[in-house]
């Protein structure tokens, strides 16, 4: 099982190097004005393109289409107030769990002596 | 604003900036290994191998710790907002110092391994079933992919290229990963650790980042209930002038009134570079400045100066006696809007 995850991530991240070379040596200039021209920072996001490649395939096509010019102005605030404080109340709930489980925490059971295997005769 | 991307838009102050974080980094890591561990009291003697992968897995903890406290500390209190200034090397600092603590178990305890050592690691435990013993290793994976994608798309670019409410979106994991982070600390080194001192410094953490969270959460400006379309947001002369007031209008949406000088006007809080609080900012040569990375908008019509094109909605006003009347209804962003006029001669 192992084996078969390590490989399908391995095979994942061949994908995504392909993508980065294609987006990042013909796709990026022409869709992103700011990239035109400018060659140095490429490498910098090759990384994010092998990491996220579905993610660039897809806003790569958006960006195509013309359909960019959504919201930009609009957060996920909702989302984020409740994440941080989804995060904030599971914090202390973790922590505790992790002191309860110790082997010399309180929830200890007392060590039982193990009798020695009857051995048939 | 618009320009031609760089690697790194280095100035002094990010020299600075990242210096410091460097140097700390740095001396961490020293004064860890030379007098920190030998007072740990673990339970049995440890050596260099494992003091390194403990120096380091502390230091990215503290340090995504810190990283963690600095929006709440920002949004109670404004003297903390220089903190927020680049803060994505911070990230990208604390994503290195994980990799480097993964790197250092990797190499250390499944090394000697027959299986290749990421084989090792992922087969090494798989009591998912019980608290005591869990695989706490899993934790530490998820959150150190995590800390990865979040530094690989920290560039300028990926804002304007993935727009900034999927940016956002993306980087809001970096909540469950401190979750898992604290869990992999909890169910890892917590059931090792014999000195009270190191168990205190990073339950006091992550406490600290619950608690600051939770108080921001309390402090935010409370949603208009109001469902008219004409808010009242405010006495006139409350608005402090090149500063404003912030409105939350919903859960998802905020406007920010702008006093300069004589008029006012309103325009999104949410900056369309980073969705930074434009509320926060102040009125800079005539242009509402973001306090995050210094993004400029017209307050009349709330598109920024020649030549960059951003646009964030404006908002009408009115008065009504003395107070401050806002249209909830946003208008398309870039849309010209009459400041309004105050009586300050009155």
């Amino acid at each position: 099982m192992a084996a078969v995850i390590i490989d399908a991530v391995r095979i994942y991240l061949i994908a995504g190097g392909v993508v980065a070379a294609v987006f990042l040596c013909w796709g990026v200039g022409r869709i992103e004005a700011n990239a035109r021209y400018a060659f140095a920072f490429r490498p910098l996001i090759a990384p994010g393109v092998v990491l996220l490649w579905p993610l660039v395939l897809w806003r790569w096509r958006v960006v195509l289409r013309g359909e960019n010019g959504g919201a930009r102005h609009r957060p996920p605030r909702r989302a984020q107030d409740r994440i941080a404080v989804a995060l904030a109340l599971a914090l202390p709930l973790v922590l505790t769990l992790g002191v309860l489980v110790r082997q010399n925490g309180p929830l200890e059971r007392a060590p039982v002596r193990l009798a020695a295997p009857e051995i048939a005769r | 604003m618009s320009v031609k991307y760089v690697p790194v838009q280095w100035n002094r102050n990010k020299w600075i900036y990242d210096a410091v974080l460097l140097a700390c980094v740095v001396g961490y890591a020293w004064i860890f290994l030379k007098l920190g561990a030998p007072a740990a009291g673990a339970t049995r003697p440890v050596d260099d191998a494992v003091l390194r992968m403990r120096a380091f897995g502390s230091c990215a903890f503290l340090m995504l710790s810190l990283i963690l406290c600095i929006g709440p500390l920002a949004r109670l209190d404004a003297r903390f907002l220089p903190l927020l200034y680049n803060r994505r090397h911070f990230g990208v600092l604390t994503a290195l110092v994980a990799l480097t603590h993964a790197v250092a178990v990797l190499d250390w305890y499944y090394a000697f391994s027959p299986t290749p050592p990421l084989q090792a690691l992922l087969t090494a435990n798989t009591g998912f079933g019980r608290a005591l013993g869990f695989p706490f290793e899993f934790f530490g994976i998820f959150a150190l992919i995590v800390l990865g994608v979040l530094a690989a798309t920290s560039h300028d670019f990926w804002l304007g290229f993935l727009s900034p409410p999927v940016w956002k979106a993306l980087h809001l994991l970096i909540y469950p990963a401190y979750g898992a982070v604290v869990a992999h600390v909890a169910l890892g080194y917590f059931q090792d650790v014999d000195n009270p001192g190191f168990a205190l410094v990073f339950g006091g953490a992550a406490l600290v980042v619950a608690g600051l969270h939770l108080a921001a959460a309390r402090a935010g400006a409370p949603v208009a209930a109001d469902p008219a379309d004409w808010l009242p947001v405010a006495r006139w002369d409350a608005i402090p002038d090149g500063g404003a007031i912030i409105v939350r209008l919903s859960a998802d949406e905020a406007a920010a009134v702008f006093r300069n000088g004589a008029t006012l006007s309103a325009v999104s809080n949410a900056c369309a570079h980073q969705n930074g609080p434009l509320g926060e900012g102040r009125i800079l040569d005539g242009c509402i400045t973001c306090p995050w990375h210094g993004f400029q908008y017209r307050p009349e019509d709330g598109r920024a100066p020649a030549p960059f094109t951003e646009r964030i909605p404006t908002y009408r006003l009115r008065l009504d006696g003395a107070v401050v009347m806002l249209d909830r209804r946003a208008n398309p962003p870039g849309t010209a809007v009459t400041p309004l006029a105050l009586p300050v001669a009155a």
